[in-house]
This record gives C-alpha cells, sequence and structure tokens, in this order.
C-alpha cells in the first residue's frame, strides 16, 4: 500500500491522524471480526437458532429408531406406544424447519445491513481518498471491494457461518446417539469420516497455492478477453487469418493446461474423497459389519436400523466441506481487501482550516512527483494574479497538465507549496476550494443524470432561471432544447451527446458554480472542430473576469496572455509575454515558429487580427474573438 | 441445459459429454438400485434367520462397488468436460468474434462479449462437474427407488408416486418466484454497480464541485435502493425456500403415519415398515439436493443461453468465389447505409449514409469532412468492410467489397483509427502485429514516417516499452504515433486515416500532416480530416452532411462555390484567430 508522500508541515500529523480507520491496539482481531462486528449479535442469535434446527433435524431420525426398538422388541406394540413417536418426528421436523429459516433469515437480514452499511463506508472513504490512489490502481480495485467483496462477506455470513453450524453439530448428536445404541458400530460409522478427513487433506494439500494460481489464471483470462473484445478491430483488421485472436487463445490454452494438470494430480484424491462419504459406500461399510453382528447375535436387526437411517449423516460434512472451506478463504480475503481499502489513507483534512483572503494564487518551490521516484514538476514558481491569464505552453508530457491539477487539489504537491489567497491548499476545507477553484478540461465527464442536474452539479439549489442562463451563455441551450425531454432528459442512456456539445455542458457547469480561480484546457475549444467556434464563445464567457490559468495547445489563442509560462520537463524555463519572449529568442520563439510551420492554418491569421484594447470596460468585451472574417 | 451444452460444446466436444451421461446415468440408477435392496437385506435382517442375509447382502456389495466404479470414473468424466468445455468455448468465442462483423460489436456488447468470453466460461466449465453430475443423480436415483417400492408395498409406491406431482408442482412454483424476484434484485444491482463506477470514475469532477459520498445522492439512492431490493427478495422469497423443505418434510411425515397405520392394522409387516423408512430416508436426501441443483443449473442455463446466444449470432457472410482487385481504387456508388432496426443498441433507424457516390483513383488523397454525426467514419467502415451497405455497392480495385476473401481485402486496406487500442505489450509487439515477420528495415521506415522513431529514441526502453493495458502507459500522442506506424507497416495500398480530434498537440498534428503529405504518392488516401492543415493537402474534397455528400471539390473550388465547405473553412480561419483574455483589474 502506498501512502501519502510525507511533506513539510502539518501534512503527516494529520495523515497519521486520517489513518486511524484500522484498528490500532495490540493483538488486531482479524478483519473479518472486525467487519462483522455491527452485526455480531444478531448473527450468533442466528447461530444458536442453527444450531436448534440441526439438532431437530436430527430428532426425528431417533423417533423414527425408537419405533424400530418398540416394533422389533417383545410383545406387538401398540398404537399408544408408537403415535407420541410419530408426533415427535413430525414435530421436531417442524421446529427444525421453523428453527432454520428463521436463522437463515436473521443472518440475510443482517448481512444486508451490513453489506448497505459497508458500501456506504466505502463510498464515503473513497471520496476521501487521494486522486492518485483512485487513477493508479484504477476503477478495478474499488468495483472489486464495493460489489465483489461485499458480496463475497454475504456469501459467509449469510450461508456458509449456518451451513458450518449444522455440519459440526448434526454429526455430533447422531454420533452421540449411535453410540449409545451400540458403539462398536458407531466406531465402524466412523471410519468412512476419518478415512474422508485423511483423503481430503491429502487431496488439499497445497490446494491454497493452486487456487491462488487458479485465481491468477482466471484474472489473466479476463483481462486477456477484455484485451481481445476492445481491441476487436485491430485484432480482425491486422491479424491475418487465424492469427488475430493468437494472444488470447494463448491465454486460454495456458488456462486449460494448467487446469487440467491441477485436476490430473489431484483426481485420484479427491476422487476417493469423495467416494469414502458418499452414502451408498457408508451403508455398504455399515451392514456389511451390521449383518455380521447381528448373524454372530452381537447385536439386533432393530439396533441396526439406526445406523441405516442416520450412518450417512455422521461423513456426509465431508462432501461439503471442500466448498465451504473455499467460502471461507474467499471471505477471508475479501474482508482483508475491504478494510485494506478502509484503511488506505484519506487526504488529510486540515488541522487548523484557514479561508483564503482573496484569489491570488502562488506556488512556490513546487515539485510532484506521481511514483515517488520521477518528479514531474520540480522547482515551479508562479503567480496568478486576480484578473490575469496565464497560460501554460511546452511540448507534450513537460507537466502542463499536472501542473494545473494541483489548483483545484486532484493532487497534493510533494515539495513546496500552493497557496489561494494566502492560505495553504491543504489548510483549506475541501468544500471552501471547490467554491472558489473551477475548472473546463479537455476530458469531460458527465454523470448519468438529467441534464439540468449535469449543469447545477457545483450548485445542487440552483434555480432553473439560473441552469438555462448558464446554458445560454454557454452556447448549449439550443441543443438542449432539441433533447426528447429537454433539460430533464437524462443523459447516458438513450442520448449522447457529441464531445463539443458535452463540452459546452461542461462550460456551463463552470459558469453556474462560478468560481473566481478557473483551469481550462485551451484543447477544449477544438475538441469537436464542427462547432468549435461555439465552443470559444462559451469559453469566452466563461473567462471574462476570471484568474485563468490555460494549458495551451495552439499558441495564436494565448497570444495576448498576461503572463506566458513555458514548461519543459517540469520547470519553467521561460515565462513572459509573447512580444518579449519572441524578442528573447528561446525555447517560446522555437515552438512558435514551429506552429507557424505546421499548417496554414495555425497562425497565418496573426497579422490580421486587430489587437485587444487594454483596460477595456467590460470583461465581457475583453475575450476577443479574431476578424479573419 | 443438456441441450444447451451440446449446442455451445458444438460437434466435436460432444464424445466426452456423451461419455459422461452415460456414466452418471447409469451410476446413479445403480445407486437407487443399490438402496433398493438395502430392503431385503434388512428384511432378512430382521426376520427369523438372519442368515438368509447373504445372497442379498452380495448382490448389495455388488451393486454398491459398481456404483463407486461408474462415479469415480464419472467424477473424472466432470472434470474432462469441463476442461474440454473451456477450451472448446473459448475458441469457439474467439473464433466467432472474427467471424462478427466488426459492426456487431457496440460498446455494451463488446463489454458483455469480455465478460462472457472470460468469466462467464470459466463459471460454466464448473458445470458438468458440480451442477450437471449431481443433478442426473438426484433425478434419477429417486426415479429408480420409486420404482423399486413397487417390489415392496404397492400403497406406499402409490402414494409417492402421487406427491412426486405436488412436489414438482411446488417447486416449480418457488422456482418461478424467485426468478420473478431475482429479475428486480438483477436491475437494482446493475444499476449500484453503475454508479459505483461512475462515482469513482468521477471523482475529480465530484470532488471539485463539492460533491462528496454523502453529496452525491444518486449513488447512495443506489445502494439503498438494491439494499432494498435484496431485503425484498429475502422476505418474499422466504415461502418459496420454505416451501419445497415443508413439503419433503410432509411427505416424509405422511408416510410414517401411513406405514405405523398400516402397521398396526396388519397390513404390513415391521421389517418391510422399517426397511421402507430407510429407503424414504434416502430418497427424501436425493429429492432435497435436486432442488438445490435445479437452482445452480437456473443460472448455468442463463449463462449457457447467453454464451449460445452470441455464437448462434449470423457470421459476415464471406464471398463463395473470391475475386481479387484489380487495383487500389475505391468506389462508392448509390451506397446507403442504416442499423438494423429493432436492434437494441441501435436507438433510431434513420438511414446514416444516402446514396454515397464517389470514386477515389489510384494514389490519390481525398479529405472527407463534415460536422460530427454526418457518418464520416461509417464510411470509413464500410471501406474495410466492418459493417455491409445496405443500399448500393462499395468497389475496391472494380471488385465488390462482398466478393473479397476477408484476408485479401485485409492484404488491400489499412487503417488509423481515432480512439487507438493498444494492447499490452511493448510497442514493438503492438507495431509488429501488422506484419509479424517485417524485417529490422520496413520496421524502421514505418517508424520514421510515423514519427514514432522520435518516440522510441525518447523512451529509455526504446522499442521494449511496455504499453499498459489499452496502452495507457503512453500519451495519447505517442499511442497516435504507434497506430500509425502499424497501419503503415501493413502496407496496403489504400489507406484510411480517422484523423483523432482531441489530445493532438501542435507536434503531432503537424506530424500527421507530414505523414499525409509523404504516403500521398504513394497510396490511395481517405482522410476523414478535422484540421484544415491536412485539408488543404488533399486532390479532392468530399463535404459530407447528414449521411449525404453534398459538395465535392478541390480547396479553391469550394471555397469559391460558397457553400457549406466555404462557411467552414471561414468559421475556421475565425476560429483559429480567437484569443482567451480576462479583464484586466
Amino acid at each position: 500500500m502506498k501512502s501519502q508522500p510525507p511533506g513539510p508541515g502539518p501534512a503527516p500529523d494529520a495523515a497519521a491522524g486520517g489513518a486511524g480507520t484500522g484498528a490500532t491496539p495490540p493483538p488486531p482481531p482479524h478483519p473479518l471480526r472486525t467487519l462483522a462486528e455491527p452485526v455480531r449479535g444478531r448473527l450468533a442469535v442466528a447461530v444458536g437458532l442453527q444450531a436448534v434446527a440441526a439438532l431437530a433435524g436430527v430428532v426425528p431420525f431417533i423417533a423414527v429408531s425408537r419405533i424400530a426398538e418398540r416394533l422389533t422388541a417383545g410383545p406387538p406394540a401398540e398404537g399408544d406406544a408408537l403415535w407420541p413417536l410419530v408426533a415427535l418426528a413430525c414435530a421436531a421436523g417442524l421446529v427444525a424447519l421453523v428453527c432454520g429459516t428463521a436463522a437463515g433469515a436473521l443472518a440475510h437480514l443482517a448481512d444486508n445491513d451490513l453489506q448497505l452499511a459497508l458500501r456506504r463506508r466505502l463510498a464515503r472513504h473513497i471520496g476521501r481518498l487521494p486522486l492518485g490512489r483512485l487513477t493508479d490502481r484504477g476503477t478495478g480495485e474499488v468495483k472489486q471491494a464495493v460489489q465483489d467483496d461485499v458480496s463475497a462477506l454475504h456469501t459467509l455470513f449469510a450461508h456458509t457461518l449456518l451451513d458450518v453450524v449444522s455440519v459440526l453439530t448434526a454429526p455430533v448428536l447422531t454420533l452421540v446417539y449411535l453410540c449409545t445404541v451400540d458403539w462398536r458400530l458407531a466406531l465402524v460409522g466412523v471410519v468412512p469420516l476419518l478415512l474422508g478427513v485423511f483423503l481430503f487433506s491429502r487431496a488439499m494439500a497445497g490446494a491454497a497455492a493452486q487456487m491462488a494460481e487458479f485465481g491468477a489464471a482466471v484474472g489473466r483470462i479476463s483481462s486477456a478477453a477484455v484485451e481481445f473484445a476492445s481491441g476487436i478491430a485491430v485484432f480482425k483488421s491486422f491479424g491475418r487469418g487465424g492469427k488475430a485472436h493468437e494472444r488470447f487463445l494463448r491465454a486460454t490454452e495456458d488456462f486449460a493446461d494448467f487446469f487440467a494438470g491441477w485436476v490430473r494430480s489431484t483426481l485420484a484424491c479427491s476422487t476417493a474423497a469423495i467416494m469414502v462419504v458418499a452414502p451408498a459406500v457408508v451403508l455398504l461399510l455399515l451392514s456389511v459389519p451390521g449383518a455380521l453382528f447381528v448373524v454372530q447375535g452381537w447385536t439386533t436387526g432393530a439396533e441396526l436400523v439406526p445406523f441405516l437411517l442416520l450412518g450417512p449423516a455422521v461423513a456426509a460434512p465431508m462432501g461439503v466441506v471442500g466448498p465451504r472451506i473455499q467460502q471461507i478463504r474467499a471471505g477471508q480475503a475479501a474482508a482483508v481487501r475491504v478494510t485494506g481499502l478502509l484503511a488506505a489513507p484519506t487526504l488529510p483534512e486540515p488541522k487548523t482550516p484557514a479561508l483564503p483572503d482573496g484569489h491570488h494564487v502562488r506556488l512556490r518551490g513546487v515539485s510532484f512527483s506521481y511514483d515517488g521516484h520521477d518528479d514531474v514538476l520540480s522547482d515551479v514558481d508562479l503567480d496568478l494574479a486576480p484578473g490575469t491569464v496565464t497560460a501554460l505552453v511546452g511540448p507534450s508530457g513537460s507537466g502542463k497538465s499536472t501542473l494545473a491539477s494541483l489548483l483545484p487539489r486532484f493532487h497534493d504537491v510533494t515539495a513546496g507549496t500552493v497557496t489561494l489567497g494566502g492560505a495553504d491548499l491543504r489548510d483549506i476545507p475541501a468544500s471552501e476550494l471547490y467554491r472558489r477553484v473551477g475548472f473546463v478540461l479537455q476530458d469531460v465527464r458527465l454523470l448519468r443524470a438529467s441534464v439540468a442536474d449535469n449543469i447545477r452539479l457545483g450548485r445542487p439549489d440552483a434555480t432553473d432561471a439560473e441552469v438555462e442562463r448558464c446554458a445560454r451563455a454557454a452556447r448549449i441551450h439550443d441543443r438542449i432544447t432539441e433533447l426528447p425531454d429537454g433539460y430533464a432528459t437524462e443523459l447516458g442512456t438513450a442520448v449522447a451527446l457529441s464531445g463539443g456539445e458535452a463540452q459546452r455542458l461542461s462550460i456551463a457547469r463552470a459558469l453556474l458554480a462560478d468560481a473566481p480561480v478557473l483551469v481550462l484546457d485551451e484543447a477544449t475549444a477544438y475538441a469537436d472542430p464542427h462547432s468549435e467556434a461555439l465552443i470559444q464563445d462559451a469559453l469566452s464567457a466563461l473567462a471574462a473576469g476570471r484568474t485563468l490559468l490555460v494549458i495551451a495547445h495552439r499558441l495564436s489563442t494565448i497570444r495576448t496572455a498576461d503572463r506566458i509560462v513555458v514548461l519543459e520537463d517540469g520547470r519553467v524555463t521561460e515565462q513572459g509575454r509573447h512580444d518579449d519572449l519572441l524578442a528573447a529568442g528561446g525555447r517560446y520563439t522555437a515552438l512558435w515558429e514551429a506552429q507557424r510551420a505546421a499548417g496554414p492554418d495555425e497562425t497565418d491569421g496573426a497579422p490580421r487580427h486587430r489587437s485587444a484594447p487594454a483596460g477595456a470596460d467590460r470583461a465581457a468585451d475583453d475575450v476577443r474573438e479574431g476578424s479573419a472574417r | 441445459m443438456i441441450r444447451q451444452l451440446y449446442r455451445v460444446l458444438g460437434p466435436e466436444g460432444s464424445r466426452p459429454l456423451n461419455r459422461l451421461l452415460v456414466l452418471q446415468s447409469a451410476a446413479s440408477v445403480l445407486q437407487g438400485v443399490a438402496f433398493a435392496l438395502l430392503v431385503p437385506v434388512l428384511k432378512a435382517l430382521l426376520g427369523t434367520d438372519p442368515g438368509d442375509v447373504l445372497p442379498w447382502l452380495t448382490a448389495f456389495t455388488g451393486c454398491v462397488l459398481a456404483h463407486a466404479v461408474l462415479q469415480g470414473a464419472a467424477v473424472g468424466g466432470g472434470f474432462t468436460v469441463g476442461s474440454r468445455l473451456s477450451r472448446a468455448l473459448h475458441r469457439r468465442m474467439a473464433d466467432q468474434a472474427l467471424r462478427l462483423p466488426l459492426g456487431w460489436f457496440t460498446a455494451g456488447r463488446t463489454a458483455g462479449f469480455s465478460r462472457l468470453a472470460g468469466q462467464n466460461v470459466i463459471q460454466v466449465m464448473s458445470t458438468p462437474a458440480h451442477l450437471l453430475r449431481p443433478f442426473i443423480s438426484s433425478l434419477l436415483t429417486p426415479v429408480t427407488l420409486v420404482a423399486a417400492t413397487f417390489f415392496f408395498d404397492v400403497r406406499t409406491a402409490l402414494v409417492l408416486l402421487l406427491c412426486a406431482p405436488v412436489l414438482y408442482a411446488v417447486q416449480q412454483a418457488s422456482t418461478s418466484l424467485m426468478r420473478r424476484l431475482d429479475l428486480g434484485r438483477d436491475a437494482a444491482i446493475g444499476e449500484s454497480a453503475d454508479r459505483v463506477l461512475e462515482y469513482t470514475r468521477n471523482q475529480p469532477v465530484l470532488r471539485a464541485f463539492g460533491r462528496t459520498a454523502e453529496g452525491y445522492g444518486a449513488l447512495d439512492d443506489a445502494l439503498a435502493a438494491e439494499a432494498r431490493a435484496d431485503r425484498r427478495l429475502i422476505v418474499r422469497g422466504l415461502p418459496g425456500l420454505v416451501s419445497f423443505t415443508f413439503a419433503t418434510r410432509l411427505v416424509f411425515a405422511l408416510l410414517l403415519a401411513l406405514g405405523v397405520s398400516w402397521q398396526l392394522d396388519g397390513s404390513l409387516t415391521v421389517p418391510t415398515l422399517l426397511a421402507l423408512l430407510v429407503l424414504l430416508v434416502r430418497l427424501i436426501e436425493s429429492v432435497s439436493s435436486a432442488a438445490e441443483a435445479g437452482a445452480g443449473m437456473r443460472i448455468a442455463r442463463n449463462t449457457l443461453e447467453r454464451l449460445g446466444a452470441v455464437l448462434d449470432e449470423p457470421p459476415f457472410p464471406q464471398p463463395a468465389r473470391p475475386r481479387t482487385p484489380r487495383d487500389a481504387s475505391v468506389e462508392f456508388e448509390g451506397v446507403g447505409f442504416r442499423y438494423d432496426t429493432g436492434g437494441a443498441d441501435d436507438p433510431s433507424s434513420r438511414p446514416v449514409l444516402k446514396d454515397v457516390t464517389f470514386r477515389l483513383p489510384e494514389r490519390s488523397t481525398t479529405a472527407l469532412v463534415g460536422p460530427s454525426g454526418a457518418g464520416k467514419t461509417t464510411v470509413a467502415a464500410l471501406i474495410a468492410r466492418f459493417r455491409d451497405a445496405t443500399e448500393g455497392t462499395v468497389r475496391i480495385g472494380g471488385v465488390d467489397v462482398r466478393e473479397i476473401a476477408a484476408d485479401d481485402l485485409a492484404d488491400h486496406v489499412s487503417l488509423v483509427f481515432q480512439d487507438v487500442y493498444l494492447f499490452d505489450g511493448t510497442i514493438e509487439e503492438n507495431v509488429r502485429i501488422a506484419a509479424p515477420d517485417a524485417g529490422p528495415a520496413e520496421l524502421a521506415e514505418a517508424a520514421a514516417l510515423s514519427g514514432l522513431d522520435k518516440v522510441i529514441a525518447e523512451l529509455p526502453d526504446g522499442w521494449d516499452t511496455k504499453t499498459g493495458e489499452g496502452g495507457a502507459r503512453l500519451s495519447g500522442g505517442q499511442r497516435q504515433r504507434v497506430s500509425i506506424a502499424r497501419a503503415l507497416l501493413k502496407d496496403a495500398p489504400i489507406l484510411v486515416l480517422d484523423e483523432a480530434t482531441a489530445a493532438l498537440d501542435q507536434e503531432n498534428e503537424a506530424l500527421f500532416a507530414e505523414a499525409v503529405r509523404t504516403l500521398a504518392d504513394r497510396k490511395t488516401l481517405l482522410v476523414i480530416a478535422h484540421r484544415l492543415s491536412t485539408v488543404v493537402h488533399a486532390d479532392r474534397i468530399l463535404v459530407l452532411e447528414d449521411g449525404a455528400i453534398t459538395e465535392r471539390g478541390t480547396h479553391d473550388d469550394l471555397v469559391t462555390a460558397g457553400g457549406t465547405y466555404a462557411s467552414f473553412w471561414h468559421r475556421r480561419t475565425r476560429a483559429h484567430g480567437w484569443r482567451l483574455e480576462a479583464a484586466r483589474p
């Protein structure tokens, strides 16, 4: 588990405090126990009920055995002697059914509450994890914990637990009763059980390692299948003839070989283990010596009846023990993963919350690394004065997006500080920060919710009129009214927006949130070339009057920025205004020239633009459009 | 269920399944006979001369041993069929994937397919050993036992025969109740799984807008709905779960009471009664496990049905007598395309292409432009025959694509997709998939043309750099270059380039334009263009709007004509003059 990189200041203390979710006292209880704690009482009652049910389930057979005894011993039995036993058998059967059902229902209901509580806890925790942790291991880990692992725990608590209780109690009562009938035959009855245990443990030798290998092989097949299906177009158009699915087939062949090998190595043992506890075989093992006993007069035929009735039940647990052991292991592993995720350190909450005073953004000596080794940003100093435009330029991979992601605190700096209005970002409560820093990035994320709710994301209480006003300003209102249900249309199901439309929607969202500091990716503006102009209009509306940090791709767009910052390999190598940088003839000049050469449409429009009038009185006017037309 | 197993196994895989079925059936019947033989054994032991037991005991022993041998073989057979099943299914699914038209693979189906070919096949492979065997056994053993009962006491046998349909009806009723309840629950589980993924993937945006777990109601609603659906299943499903057990216990109680009363009125001897009770216990056990196996079989059957449905999808038709393209020209004649109506994934049956006619001469460069949704990508898909035109004809080298063998077509057409997919391997493996036998010189040339050589030079591991799953370890631009290099290495005479709209920085854009220029005199090029820098170099421009070609000609012609392209051009040039500024204080 990777933890937060230690940094100067209060962060480490806060991290230690935040990590206190896991149990720290000396003998740590097994994660399974910790997780089950809230429903422990109900589970205990369920276990008790199940034990009663299991014991009551044996009673009808005992009653039948007594009937056999009455019928064979002495004078012909009277009805009065038999009917109570019949009634006992029926009543015990009913008790077993009622208790068993109650136990099952109780365990299920307890587990039902536990599942919801666990999923909610996980969701809350995920909402506080550092984003780096979520992107690192992707969403697979979360899905595994919230869905699969919680389900594995369900199997364990609602099914396996009670099964194990039955399997442990019923045979004991059975065996005790059989001993009272004839202890010698009872001993014979234990033989299949012992043989079963011996053979089964031999078959299971090394099973843990094999199971792990099996799990890994299944995982490999799954990812091979995902790869094969997602890449089908590539595999089909590049792979020739039968070769295209070679990679996938190799994974499956490896799996099948492994499985066949595993089966071969344990088949004899496990088959023997299954067979030795099979009812027919147990009955054979009992009836041959039983017959001998009867013929020899050591016991009576009637005394053999309980053995034939109950004998198979003594060894039966061995038949189900394999799957149960696997379920218990799976449950334990799931509990370890769930607690592991719950114990993952969250983003430290500020100990002494600070509120920003103003909107001046200041980066000092900022370094950042995703993996703790290679710095993506090194020693960056940067100032974003309120109401100014700062553009980040540089080759791809130079750290532009990473730098921009520090402002909305998607990541915490590895070294140095980022302050907003004089307060360290780490000291600003999350709810305050998001009100002040907004962003529009290229990778738009729309939620499966109505259009209006998507726009309202940052301000759930915004009125319909406010939503519509922002949608109009973002040049998306007209498109929304064309949707089947207008603003109420649910996105992501029947209706999909084009890339550019999604961009404009995300701009409307940012407009409504109305944060004074804004991070935006200029590439957004040409994500969908055919609605490029509309997006530009929307962005212009958004940018008006805010402190802007722009990730710039097309240098012509940011020619008039207050400050252009050239990033190379995570370092700021040049900064200044367009003309100054061109005059300096450094890296920026080279980038500018390269873009001019790239295509006729990139910078050739430059001379035709009127320059922006300095000190324009209305903010919105300050976002200029070229006048090439 | 068995029929579905045969279907997905295919003819070559069915032999071991036959063997398994025969073995298990014989073992189950023998088990029933063995249990039945306990009756004379017990009767003899309870009788006056226990010595009479010997012949019966011998028969019983023989039966049990025979049962054990067959059953042991069936256990092994179950695993053999299982592993056979996984091999056969994986291969058949993979083959089927290649036979299906690429258009079949919508986003939803792709996810479904990978689940089916991955986890689900592995679930299915355990059915012969863990479900099919117990199911056969729990069906045939009771049948044998009931039949045997006729030899011992006809009344008991008749009562059992009367009980059988009742038990069956109870079982069916509880199964259908559970299935109904399951339906609602499946939907709730799906919804909550979706919301969890959405919540996790969208953490940046959710947090940035102040929506943490408490603030994101859709997730909590979904979780609560799942819990509610579960609770409903527990509460309402209870009668279903209890009824069958209750019914079997009732049968036992009934026969116990009847047996005792028949014994009391002297119509049933004590030994027969006791022996029948032993038999009855075996019978009840077997029947109970039938119910359990039945539930598992239901789930397995659903999975098998889904597998079968994919395997039964009609494959993309291949020509019976393939013809070879004469040259590298491409021709569309009156081509129309619409999605199959009624398909679950196709919301509309609106035509995507209408009466599209054009010709790309050999070694010409054509740019296809138009708003998103106009059908540009569909044109590319029809050339590579990812789908078939619903009207008109697509020809390559004068031959209808439907008459060209798949491999031959693949040799003629190469594609650079907009959304680049790299598989988890090295860069070299990803490029070489196009031509596994390519020499170092060819590889180097493809790399140079695509600009991949610069990427390779910058990466510490060079060609051996791992791309990560889906190419995740490379940047968008790097992925794009790998994809172009791959297409170039294939060296097909026709190249369709779908220019990426996003994640292209200046450097990549310049590179793309450069590659187009270099390739122009070597190949027939169709560029689905989003950037003017690419468009202006084309010999010819086709403007596609709403599925129809509305303008065609050179850049100058079209600008002069003053149509859609001209306004597009003006808007783009205006757009490029756009600047971003904010108010100065």
